[in-house]
């Protein structure tokens, strides 16, 4: 097994040893925690609750492992057989961090990050009328993760509702919850602040500290919000968020007291566990048109509540914002969260790890906010790189006593099948033009149906029985080709030994070199017959559609 | 969880191991995929009882004036009359004619009062006993019920829906019990056949499980194994293709059920329950009749209550109905009021449903709306009362909790009361 050869020279048990007699020069030199590096600290945290929970330590991963892992978390595809022989290779001591570096700036970073948080923001069916259509959106949240944008800034963007959703993309966000207040304040303090509020929606929640004041008090900065079709560009209608002067949230007490034709009271907006809002007065015979004009960019109100609310998330001292994105962004790349679901950070839901949660909100503010940075201290931990086998079940360790197991997007899945066959090259090969669908050339529809949307929001695990007959029944044939260039007729028109042969497969489908027994037991099955077009097929198959291509681990 | 490998669970009794949960509770999410210890002892303990349940999906929501509920000679009445039954005292809708006839074998609850009044809320609610909430995937009833009285390994999936409603699917129960729909026509879904030489296909086979096994001799993560069981089931259902061709039964069968599409899903959904299969979904649509109510009822309810009775009938003959539940529900009820374009809108504070078989006492009215049909006068009966009763009459504890994170989540919602009443 590709864990149990070849651990990297980065054993761990040394390295403990090393960081303890680091931490304490720091210390005596009376320096603060924060200036050791954050991969350092991360390490110190989670060893430290392994010897709490009598747990062993571990070993580090092959360097195949990581390499398949890191580039699956940054890029969102597996190594090209090139990318991996050549990391493989490389004989240098510190080629794994030179590897994080090199990848943090290949564009793919920035495509595969928007990816991911586009999953956070909208999900694979997301409420609202156009939403579904939104490369405006993806668009403009490629750039930020290109320009590395700080993350409260675009956060901002997003609240504030800047420009269109066309050209800017940032208003699409609320046009999910056109006309509801309510979900609108679900949505933003969930993904956001990672506190779920929806509980108190009808009645004031039984575990938390979570009034239904509490819920309505959010709710009333967003009551205002319109959207407002602003024309058509690109052949897309084109929204803005507009904001009126007036409108309040109703509230009616709890749902089960509540009575046909009873009219609620209206409810100032208050910052969740905080202040009432201060706003000024309008004047007294301030009169509001209705309605909005359709094609046209609303007027600003005279004083944005959706403003103040969109300040208050994103500033570094509000207690939820900074902690709910450093504990996010740790479950993206470490399995589960240090609060775990990420979105329900609450006093009924401790953090297993609660200094080390600390620690990184910490460094997400001084750092202001910089997820680049983040991102590369978090994949040059030691715990990030641990190896992914073992005898645990826990698909997410909560220790983070092992690598976690988590199966691929339907994203990463076509990209990684497309990259492992070759397809890039047959389409060269063949001359066409390269195609504009993204998902191109299993299509949406079925990608969508066996292995995005059974994973959509909660991100649980739900590959059943279809996908498994979509594979065995011809699904993938598209990925079979054997036209020039690609994996397959490499394989099939090589004069090389079979050894040879199956090592370049399984470097191609899964970013290592085989196992002697899987070597002979693969040069078995493809040279035992004249004709080997058929098997190189099935050996292939059987690798694009195995667990551990299916998984990041 | 190295527990599960444990023979012991024979000998410990259910609410021991409910109890159980709650000191596991911090395992998380995945600890319901059917891996745990007090998941899998629950169901063996009631697997025992070899129970199954049919559900009848009226989608739309059927008119409970032009069905059970008739309000004769009010002004909320429609355009039918109602005939006598062969239960004394009780009479339907003369578009009921056959069930008419086997009314001794239903109970009817004709004073539903439920919480979603459009059809995505109410097809998630009617499928889950829950009203929907952000963060949380609910099973529908289902998954649940393919957990608890499925059998692992089957040929046959655990929980099939033929012409399927509702997309909820297992929820949080996890990929094991995901449903597997057949379209309104009986074929299964595409990609369900293999079309290789199977030669070829287990040449192949073997040299996939070669790979698989040395993946898993270092790897031993849970949903790895599942992605592992799903493969094997996949393969299984090669093996019962022919349980899906009901084209020789059909021609023996057609008067019974009838001859229409719904007659057919019936009879397929006979032959999966009799194969074992421990829940099949039936779908109808649609009786949204926001206009033209009458027509629409007049199209819909004769092929579907001839196919119903034919279902009863036949399950009964063959030994099958005293442990098959047969529900027959849609997601809402209709208006009392008839609009101006001759039809019945959304309205759920008093509508209707039925039960039959599996230990349900037939022949029984239970609950009673006012005269007009605007409101529960006796006995309402909530989605997740009518859950609780569900569950309860096919030997699953209703109090069965399972956890998202810290959060218990009983199969039918916390308060829920089982109608005891219309249980033998």
């Amino acid at each position: 097994m590709s864990s149990s050869k070849n651990l990297s020279t980065s054993k761990l048990v040394p390295q403990k040893i090393l960081l303890v007699g680091v931490v304490a020069i720091f210390l005596s030199a009376n320096l603060s925690f924060s200036e050791d590096r954050l991969r350092d600290v991360i390490d110190g945290h989670v060893e430290s609750a392994w010897k709490t929970n009598k747990l062993p330590p571990l070993a580090q991963s092959s360097d195949g492992e990581f390499a398949r892992r890191v580039y699956l978390d940054l890029l969102g595809v597996i190594p090209n057989y090139a990318e991996i022989v050549a990391f493989l290779d490389d004989k240098s001591d510190d080629k794994r961090e030179k590897l994080v570096d090199k990848l943090l700036n290949d564009p793919r970073f920035a495509g595969h990050q928007a990816e991911v948080w586009d999953q956070v923001l909208f999900g694979r069916n997301p409420p609202g009328y156009g939403t579904d259509k939104r490369s405006g959106f993806q668009t403009w949240l490629r750039e930020r993760f290109k320009e590395n944008t700080p993350y409260d800034q675009w956060v901002k963007s997003i609240l504030r509702a800047e420009g269109n959703t066309v050209d800017d993309g940032a208003p699409m966000f609320f046009v999910q919850y056109k006309n509801k207040p309510e979900d609108a304040t679900e949505a933003v303090t969930q993904k956001f602040l990672g506190v779920q509020l929806q509980c108190a929606r009808c009645h004031d929640h039984p575990f938390e500290p979570w009034t239904q004041l509490d819920f309505y008090g959010t709710a009333a900065f967003l009551a205002r919000l319109q959207v407002v079709e602003a024309g058509k560009k690109n052949k897309l209608p084109m929204y803005v968020i507009g904001e009126k002067n007036l409108g309040d949230v109703l509230f009616t007490g709890p749902v089960t007291e509540q009575e046909v034709g009873k009219k609620g009271e209206a409810v100032k907006p208050k910052f969740l566990q905080g202040d009432p809002l201060e706003e000024p007065e309008l004047p007294k015979d301030f009169k509001e048109d209705r309605n909005f004009p359709n094609g046209k960019v609303p007027p600003k109100p005279k004083f944005s509540r959706k403003d103040q609310l969109a300040e208050w998330i994103a500033r570094a001292d509000n207690p939820y914002f900074s902690r709910a994105v450093a504990n996010r962004i740790w479950a993206q790349f470490m399995g589960r969260g240090i609060v775990h679901p990420v979105d329900n950070m609450s006093e009924s839901n401790e953090p297993s790890h609660p200094e080390l949660l600390d620690a990184l909100a910490a460094a997400m503010i001084e750092h202001k906010f910089d997820l680049k940075w983040y991102i590369r201290e978090l994949v040059n931990s030691q715990s990030y790189q641990l190896v992914g086998s073992g005898e645990l079940e826990d698909a997410l360790p909560k220790w983070f006593e092992r690598a976690r197991t988590r199966p691929l997007s339907a994203e990463e899945l076509l990209d990684s099948w497309n990259v492992a066959v070759g397809y890039e090259a047959i389409q060269k090969a063949s001359g066409a033009k390269p195609s504009e669908d993204r998902y191109a050339p299993l299509g949406s529809g079925y990608l969508m149906q066996f292995f995005g949307k059974p994973n959509n929001g909660v991100g649980d695990f739900q590959g059943g029985l279809h996908e498994h007959l979509y594979l065995n029944n011809g699904g993938i044939a598209r990925l079979l080709s054997s036209a020039k260039g690609g994996l397959y007729d490499s394989l099939v028109n090589s004069e090389a030994p079979w050894e040879e042969r199956v090592d370049k497969l399984y470097l191609s489908l899964l970013s290592r070199r085989p196992t002697t027994e899987e070597r002979e037991t693969f040069v078995a099955f493809l040279s035992d017959e004249k004709d080997p077009r058929t098997r190189v097929g099935e050996a292939i198959w059987v690798l694009m559609t195995c667990s551990e291509f299916r998984f990041n681990h | 969880m190295h527990t599960m490998e444990c023979p012991t669970h024979e000998h410990v009794s259910r609410r021991a191991l409910l109890k159980n949960t709650l000191a596991t509770a911090g395992g998380g999410a995945l600890m319901n995929w059917g891996s745990l210890f007090n998941s899998k002892a629950t169901a063996a303990e009631v697997k025992k009882n070899q129970k199954r349940c049919i559900l009848l999906w009226m989608n739309g929501g059927a008119s409970q004036f032009e069905t059970f509920d008739m309000k004769i000679g009010r002004p909320t009445g429609g355009l039918f009359r109602e005939i006598s039954t062969n239960v004394p005292g009780t009479r339907v809708c003369e578009l009921m004619p056959t069930i008419a006839q086997n009314m001794d074998k239903l109970a009817v609850i004709r004073s539903m009062k439920t919480s979603q009044i459009d059809h995505p809320g109410g097809i998630h609610l009617m499928h889950t006993g829950y009203s929907q909430a952000s963060g949380i995937r609910f099973p529908e009833i289902g998954g649940v019920i393919a957990k608890y009285l499925g059998s692992e390994g089957s040929d046959l999936p655990n929980f099939i829906k033929i012409f399927s409603h509702g997309n909820t699917g297992a929820g949080f129960l996890g990929p094991k019990y995901q449903p597997f729909s057949l379209s309104p026509e009986g074929r299964l879904p595409s990609f369900s056949t293999s079309n290789l030489n199977p030669v070829n296909e287990s040449r192949r086979n073997a040299l996939r499980t070669f790979v698989e096994d040395s993946y898993a001799s270092g790897h031993k993560a849970e949903t790895a194994r599942m992605h592992r069981e799903a493969y094997d089931a996949s393969r299984r259902l090669q093996n019962v293709q022919g349980v899906f061709k009901i084209d020789g039964e059909w021609d023996k069968y057609r008067d019974l059920y009838g001859d229409s599409a719904f007659g057919r899903r019936c009879l397929m959904a006979r032959r999966l329950i009799e194969e074992g299969v421990p829940f099949v979904e039936v779908g109808q649509s649609s009786y949204d009749s926001h206009a033209d109510n009458f027509v629409w009822h007049r199209g819909l309810l004769p092929p579907m209550e001839r196919a119903w009775a034919g279902l009863m009938i036949d399950l009964e003959q063959r030994g099958l109905l005293e442990n098959t539940l047969v529900v027959w529900m849609g997601e809402i009820g209709r208006t009392p009021n008839v609009n101006n374009r001759s039809g019945r809108d959304h309205y759920v504070r008093s509508w209707s449903t039925a039960l039959a078989g599996c230990g349900v006492k037939g022949g029984l009215v239970y609950g009673e709306s006012d005269e007009n049909g605007v409101d529960v006068k006796d006995n309402p009966v909530s989605e997740g009362d009518f859950f609780a009763t569900i569950y309860k009459a096919l030997g699953i504890d209703p109090e069965t909790e399972h956890y998202t994170g810290v959060r218990p989540i009983p199969i039918a919602p916390f308060g829920s009361k089982v109608v005891n009443d219309v249980l033998l």
